[in-house]
């Protein structure tokens, strides 16, 4: 990240935003030309290098992309679902198979099937309608899917109507600021993205941070494969969010809200699209709002296609048409964020649930959930389950309850589930009865819930492989900042490959080393994070991994230096 | 009490705000942590990993494992930098490193002096245990640039050259491209170096911790034998330099990290345009005019023919039929023995320097308004200043590190106002560009002035504790006729105002000048102006603000202070004054001259009227660089006795009776005092080039020869006669100026100065002067007849006449003089992009090539005059500076036509 940078960029700020202008560039051929780039960078006062630097970081900006047509989900759960190697032979009948890209994760993983074209996604049945659908003649590729509270609904629940949230949302205008921080520090709040981290600080922190100029920031790159429940909010519940960016800016003092959202979600930008559309209606949004002086724009910004967009540090890099490489911090976003400004970063249901708070106090959702996991949580079920989706539960359920009750069990003979994520924990079934849906048992028990997402893998599909693309999926989406996982992620996959393709066994102590260097040296929590499920596996799936290892060992016990 | 964190459980002293990486090399030592993306003048970035601590807070106890370099330290924190877990970490680190760069340091260019190699060491790497895999070491080299290389199959990615590039250069020419293990350092758009934007200042080599990115020189360094830090010659920024050496061969050039003026940086003059030091060119022996022809001499015979042809016209036509004119390119001993010589030995006040032509004004501008003739601040200044108003100067080509500095500031949100004809790369930045027609210097100050005071913007408690006059000032600049000066300098007034408002509201504004306020008709007048608006809007004696002209040449502050003009000697004192000759002759021996002495122009003058029959010039090409060739040759061809020092033959030479070959400064010792008032160290890198002399020895020889006794050139011996005469001098020795030098005035304690007039001025209280705008006799003569008006300028590859530069690689990267033109007027005028014109004023025409370009507005031309083959100073006119004298190099009346 350049400061230098940030700032040249913030000059335009989000009117004139860089990103949006490399992506309009890109948006003819594929990638932008380098004569655009030139002129481009001559515009924000800078050299051609710095946008090539960007352009060429993203899935669908970088010059590989150009002339890419169809883009086949290569996620986790459609990857272990075995619908992927299917579909691109049948896409290829009807397109030139160079002419495929890969996407990863479409969200559509409680049916899989997954693939983009021109705009839209499609799953499941969409595989059977293949003519019609590359001739354009069939456009409708929405999927339906279970969606269900098991105790409170505060997420789930519809959209309460307009006269009711304005009336809200007035008595809100006429709350001090410190008196709604102090409901929302009451409420214990903590981040649905994946850390955990009482959103109350960061509001504090932004809130008596100098400057005037301060952003509210939606994390809606929900970047795991295997999760859709941000999706959902998305697409279902916008205004959970968009109202909630609201209270959160007015909280802080900011004057902009920026929803990033993956372009592997094209209905999802649609539906926040017109919402901000709807609120600004309103006067819900931008200038006085309900005639105080309060002013929030709301900004929309498309992703490009890259995982690491999610860490916060990186997310605001790309909004500022920066390399999105992870940052170092301290500055947190909170004091130096977007442009250097002040910034909250919140993820999508965090911040949804801001108006519940509001309405109900903090107190209230205090009072759900289990210790310092309060409130509820969603969790997004794949394939693997009988009935897939996405349901809203109280933090501390049963994950046996959500299992069995909620996904009805197995939909095919599993040997365990991959919850939160790449780089959450692989729950081996047998330890299922052990959790329940917090922070804290998750971490007690050596897993985590991270964005609770729930992939299946089945009983057939080879650890080793499963690892094997673990390691893969790292080392593409590694934004090659920090050395040990921008090496490591790519050392790790060959390892395994090699030993599942040559005569080669794994050196134990190597592969520990490996694993630690990743665990403990790396920047951000995807090299950091992707040695936990390698860990459990070599825990739980011992006897499966043991014939990829020297000696039949694949566990090393640590030696001296 | 202090505060205090534990390395390894014993307990050492932290300070507020630092990282624990800066911590333990405080009290362990630099080297005790390793590190590889880390670099003194770059922003902690966190990629290597290398730097890795255990540590454990307060209470909690548990380990944890941090990054040094970019985690701040914490009261009571327990570090553990070598843990058994951290050792084994890094050696993890550098075998994935090893995994992906070639394993053949013994035949690499930079084994010996590569960062990989020490870290790897220190750490102990053993074999890598991985099978070979994916890699990137097929990559080509290019060489394709006349300094930079790459060689990126032995790149780690550290990041270091494209910050460098980013925070200290500010050129963006180097990113990242691509993602994850692709990731990989392009130049501009994938292009080679020279295609590339890259201005060759070498950070990026500097920093690159292997063999990926080095210049043509960075490999011969480790033959070394002795590291010398010295000055650089080429402008006033007064960069610290770093210079490789063995034997008498130089054979590279870094930048001190620990140099205050330049912190590791430089631009590509002083890293690298020193080739011309051994270079073929370089005079070897004494020459005497026989017969028309230069022939080599002995140094006797030179020196006993130049003592008895001075003494000859001395007496028959007294000592002012002789003249020197001294050289800011020369140390503050050397034109303060050229002074002295000149006063103490011939007798006369005909002493004169460079500073004539380049920054005059504004030592007698300021001094009338403040009484001192120089910076009131520092360049470290700008981290703290507000507001940066840049007038008549191209910094990111004439003052390259400075204007880097300033870049850096105005890319982190501070406020640039820029007042220049050309729309220069700071210009693009300003949030306020007031582009002028050249030469209206003065309207666009009392414009700004007319805003401010019509606004109530002034800073009243400063105008009525510190300043004279400013009832009446006020009402004169209240009476100024607005619309008729936005007319002469054609700039909207609102944009006037505007920026006459950001200048005024910042709470701290700092101004820099330079040629493009001075070289004018009414220059001294512009340099008044800026004193003006500095002292009506309080902007003096405070960090962070003040009146900064950019110096030109390295030592053209220093050669003023040490008496290089007429009127005033060493320590600026007057010499009409009784009192001071007195004082002089105290320390001199001798009687000193009362006549008032010539200043350059006038010598001319004189000469041309046969009055001057003798002239010195130490080491300037007048020829090229003086306007109105032909009136300068006219001159030179009508003395009786031209003697002239010099490193090369320049296109003076062809005039000169004498040829004195001179060392460069690489070959002597002395100080230079850079823009700031910065007196620093110059220390001989290698022995004078044989058959060579220190400028300073062949001026104490001539003396010695005309009977004045004077030792040795010695720097430091020097240096306790001028502190003795010198006030602000003081304090100053050889051995106090240190590394990093001082800032004048010195006490006698050495106590240095880093802000003037913090407390009052010099002369009590400041003066303001009103001046109304004038146009020049230039325009209003010639305007008619020649209707554009040609402006010079600098490029960054060459400095001024390009006698050294032009002898070095930068004469590849740029090889002539071009004209830039409006795109309107070459459609106009049917003029092509890469052709040559005829450029002609009132004193004749040169043939010169065309760029079209923005950067100048219709009407409006400029060009460089580096290259003798241009000669642009043969159209140059002889209109000067009303007060100074100096020359108007920035407004020429002048047409131009297609070539035949
Ligand atoms: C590699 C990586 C990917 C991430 N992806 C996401 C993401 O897709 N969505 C998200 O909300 N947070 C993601 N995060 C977490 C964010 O960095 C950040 O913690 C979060 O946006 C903060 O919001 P929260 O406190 O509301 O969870 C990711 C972190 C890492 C290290
Ligand atoms: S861990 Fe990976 S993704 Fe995170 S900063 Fe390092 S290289 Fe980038
Ligand atoms: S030499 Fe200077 S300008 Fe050129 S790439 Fe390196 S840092 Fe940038
Ligand atoms: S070229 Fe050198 S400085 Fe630049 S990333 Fe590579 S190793 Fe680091
Ligand atoms: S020319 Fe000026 S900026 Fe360049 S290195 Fe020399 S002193 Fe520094
Ligand atoms: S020096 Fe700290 S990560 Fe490189």
């Amino acid at each position: 990240m350049s400061k230098n940078l940030s700032h040249l960029s913030g000059r335009k700020g989000l009117t004139d935003n860089l990103f949006e202008r490399i992506g309009e560039l890109a948006a003819k051929t594929g990638s932008p030309s380098k004569e655009d780039l030139t002129k481009l960078a001559e515009e924000f006062l800078i050299r051609p290098a710095s946008l090539y630097g960007t352009a060429s970081f993203y899935d669908f900006t970088r010059p590989e992309n150009k002339g890419k047509k169809v883009y086949v989900c290569n996620g986790s759960s459609c990857l272990v679902a075995g619908t992927q190697d299917e579909l691109k032979k049948s896409i290829g009948t009807h397109i030139d198979t160079t002419e495929i890209g890969e996407m990863c994760c479409l969200g559509r993983c409680h049916e899989n099937g997954a693939f983009h074209y021109e705009g839209h996604n499609y799953s499941g049945k969409s595989a059977a309608q293949l003519a019609g659908i590359i001739e354009r003649e069939i456009q409708d590729g929405t999927d339906t899917y279970t969606v269900e509270a098991m105790g409170a609904e505060i997420l789930t629940t519809p959209f309460p109507a307009w006269e009711e949230v304005t009336a809200q949302l007035r008595n809100l205008l006429q709350t001090p600021r410190e008196t709604i921080l102090d409901s929302i520090r009451q409420s214990g709040l903590r981040g649905r993205g994946g850390a955990g981290f009482p959103i109350g600080i960061k509001m504090q922190t932004c809130l008596e941070a100098a400057g005037d100029l301060k952003f509210v920031v939606c994390n809606a790159d929900e970047g795991d494969p295997g999760s859709f429940s941000d999706r959902y909010i998305l697409e279902q519940r916008p205004e959970w969010l968009l109202i909630g960016m609201l209270i959160a800016g007015y909280t802080i003092g900011a004057q902009a809200g920026v929803v990033y959202v993956r372009a592997e979600y094209p209905a999802s930008i649609q539906t926040i699209r017109k919402t901000i559309a709807i609120l600004e209606a309103k006067n819900l949004a931008g200038q006085h709002i309900l005639g105080s002086d309060f002013h929030f724009q709301f900004k929309l910004i498309e992703a490009k296609g890259a995982y690491v967009c999610g860490e916060e540090t990186a997310l605001l890099a790309s909004i500022e048409g920066q390399r999105p490489e992870v940052r170092v911090r301290p500055p947190f976003p909170a004091t130096e964020g977007l442009f250097g400004k002040p910034t909250l970063v919140n993820n999508v249901e965090t911040l949804a649930n801001l108006y519940y708070i509001l309405t109900h106090g903090g107190d209230a959702f205090a009072k759900l959930g289990r210790g310092r996991s309060t409130g509820t949580k969603l969790v997004s079920l794949d394939s693997s389950f009988r009935r897939p989706g996405v349901y809203e539960v109280d933090m501390g359920t049963p994950l046996q309850d959500v299992v069995e009750k909620l996904g009805q069990g197995f939909s095919r003979p599993t040997k365990a589930l991959h919850i939160g994520g790449p780089l959450g924990g692989l729950v081996p079934v047998h330890k299922i009865a052990d959790l329940t849906l917090d922070f804290e048992s998750f971490a007690q028990q050596g897993f985590l819930l991270g964005h609770a997402s729930v992939v299946g893998v089945p009983e057939d599909y080879p650890m080793v492989a499963y690892l094997e693309h673990l390691f893969e999926f790292t080392a593409h989406e590694s934004c090659g900042k920090c050395f040990p996982c921008r090496l490591g992620s790519v050392r790790g996959q060959e390892l395994l490959h090699k030993a599942q393709h040559e005569d080669y066994t794994i050196d134990p102590e190597l592969f520990h080393d490996l694993l630690t260097t990743m665990e403990k040296g790396s920047l951000c929590a995807l090299g950091g994070g992707i040695p936990l499920p390698m860990r459990n596996a070599l825990a739980y799936f011992q006897d499966e991994l043991r014939a990829y290892f020297k000696e039949n060992q694949p566990v090393s016990t640590p030696k001296k230096v | 009490m202090n505060k205090i964190a534990y390395i390894n459980n014993k307990a050492f002293e932290i300070k507020e705000g630092e990282t624990i990486l800066t911590f333990i090399r405080r009290h362990l030592g630099q080297n005790y942590v390793p590190t590889l993306c880390d670099a003194p003048n770059l922003e902690p970035f966190g990629s290597c990993r290398m730097c890795s601590v255990e540590v454990a807070r307060p209470g909690n106890g548990a380990l944890k494992t941090v990054a040094s370099c970019h985690t701040p330290i914490e009261e009571n924190l327990q570090i553990y930098p070598d843990s058994e877990s951290v050792q084994h970490l890094r050696k993890n680190i550098m075998e994935l490193i090893l995994t992906d760069h070639p394993l053949d340091c013994l035949t690499c260019e930079a084994n010996g002096d590569c960062e990989l190699q020490d870290v790897a060491a220190q750490v102990g790497i053993r074999k890598v245990r991985y099978p070979e895999g994916r890699n990137h070491l097929d990559r080509p080299m290019d060489e394709s640039h006349s300094y930079m290389r790459t060689d990126l199959s032995k790149c780690i990615n550290c990041s270091k050259c494209v910050r460098a590039c980013d925070e200290v250069q500010g050129e963006f020419v180097l990113s990242m491209a691509g993602r994850g293990f692709d990731s990989h350092i392009i130049k501009g758009l994938d292009t080679s170096f020279a295609d590339s934007y890259c201005v060759s200042c070498g950070a990026c080599a500097q920093a690159c911790p292997t063999a990926a990115i080095t210049d043509i020189y960075q490999s011969a360094a480790k033959h070394a034998t002795d590291h010398t830090r010295t000055v650089c010659t080429y402008c006033g920024v007064g960069c610290n330099l770093e210079v490789a050496s063995h034997g008498d061969s130089i054979l590279s050039i870094t930048a001190p990290y620990d140099a205050e003026v330049n912190q590791g940086h430089t631009c590509l003059k002083g890293r690298y345009a020193f080739r011309f030091y051994n270079h073929p060119d370089r005079l070897r022996a004494p020459m005497i005019r026989k017969n028309g022809k230069l022939e080599e001499v002995s140094w006797d015979e030179v020196y006993d023919f130049i003592a008895e042809k001075l003494n000859t016209i001395k007496s028959n036509y007294g000592p002012d039929a002789i003249a020197g004119i001294s050289s800011a390119r020369c140390t503050n001993e050397e034109n303060y023995l050229m002074q002295k010589f000149i006063r103490a030995v011939v007798g006369t006040n005909n002493i004169d320097g460079c500073a004539r032509v380049c920054h005059s004004p504004t030592a007698l501008g300021m001094q009338r308004t403040f009484g001192t003739g120089a910076a009131t601040n520092s360049i470290d200044d700008l981290k703290d200043t507000d507001c940066i108003m840049l007038i008549g100067a191209n910094p990111t080509a004439a003052h390259p590190v400075t204007g880097a500095k300033i870049k850096q500031q105005i890319m982190k949100g501070k406020t640039l106002i820029v007042i220049d004809p050309r729309r220069t790369d700071l210009a693009k930045m300003a949030q306020h560009h007031l582009q002028l027609k050249p030469g209206t210097n003065v309207a666009v100050m009392n414009l700004m002035l007319y805003y401010i005071l019509v606004e109530g913007l002034e800073d009243k408690k400063f105008i009525e504790s510190r300043l004279d006059g400013y009832e009446e000032f006020r009402q004169q600049i209240l009476n100024l006729d607005i619309a008729r000066l936005e007319r002469e300098c054609g700039v909207d007034r609102n944009l006037v105002r505007d920026a006459a408002r950001a200048y005024a509201t910042a709470p701290r504004a700092m101004s820099f000048h330079g040629l493009g306020v001075t070289e004018h008709y009414q220059g001294t007048y512009g340099v008044m102006l800026i004193a003006d608006l500095a002292m009506v809007t309080g902007n003096i004696g405070r960090r962070g603000v003040g009146v900064n002209p950019l110096r030109g040449q390295n030592n053209v502050q220093g050669a003023a202070d040490m008496g290089v003009q007429p009127h005033q000697g060493p320590g600026y004192f007057d010499m009409h004054n009784e009192g001071y000759r007195h004082m002089y002759e105290e320390v001199y021996g001798v009687p000193m001259p009362e006549r008032p002495g010539l200043k350059i122009p006038e010598m001319f003058e004189a000469a041309r009227q046969g009055k001057l029959k003798a002239l010195w010039i130490m080491g300037e090409d007048v020829v090229q660089t003086e306007p109105n060739t032909h009136a300068v040759r006219e001159a030179l061809k009508s003395l009786d006795l031209f003697i002239l020092q010099e490193l090369f033959l320049s296109d003076t030479a062809n005039y000169a009776d004498v040829i004195l070959p001179a060392s460069s400064f690489f070959e002597k010792s002395g100080t230079f005092t850079n823009g700031e008032r910065r007196v620093q160290r110059v220390n001989r890198v290698v022995d004078p080039l044989p058959g060579t002399k220190p400028d300073g020895q062949i001026v104490v020889d001539i003396m010695n020869r005309m009977g004045y006794p004077q030792p040795e050139y010695d720097a430091a011996e020097m240096l306790k006669e001028i502190a003795q005469i010198v006030p602000f001098f003081k304090g100053i020795t050889w051995e106090r100026l240190g590394e990093n030098g001082l800032q004048w005035p010195v006490a006698e304690d050495g106590t240095d100065t880093q802000i003037l007039h913090t407390e009052s001025f010099k002369i009590g209280k400041g003066r303001l002067y009103f001046v109304d705008y004038e146009e020049s006799t230039e325009t209003r003569e010639n305007g008619a007849a020649f209707p554009y008006i040609l402006t010079t300028n600098r490029e960054l590859e060459h400095y001024n006449s390009g006698s050294m530069t032009r002898r070095t690689n930068d004469a590849l990267i740029r090889g002539e003089d071009f004209l830039y033109m409006n795109p309107e007027d070459a459609a106009e005028k049917g003029i092509r992009d890469g052709e040559k014109v005829k450029l002609s004023s009132p004193r004749g025409s040169v043939s010169i090539r065309v760029k079209v370009s923005e950067v100048v507005k219709p009407g409006v031309l400029s060009s460089t005059f580096h290259f003798p083959e241009v000669m642009l100073n043969e159209i140059t006119s002889s209109v000067h500076d009303t007060q100074a004298k100096c020359p108007e190099y920035k407004v020429v009346a002048v047409d131009v036509a297609r070539e035949n």
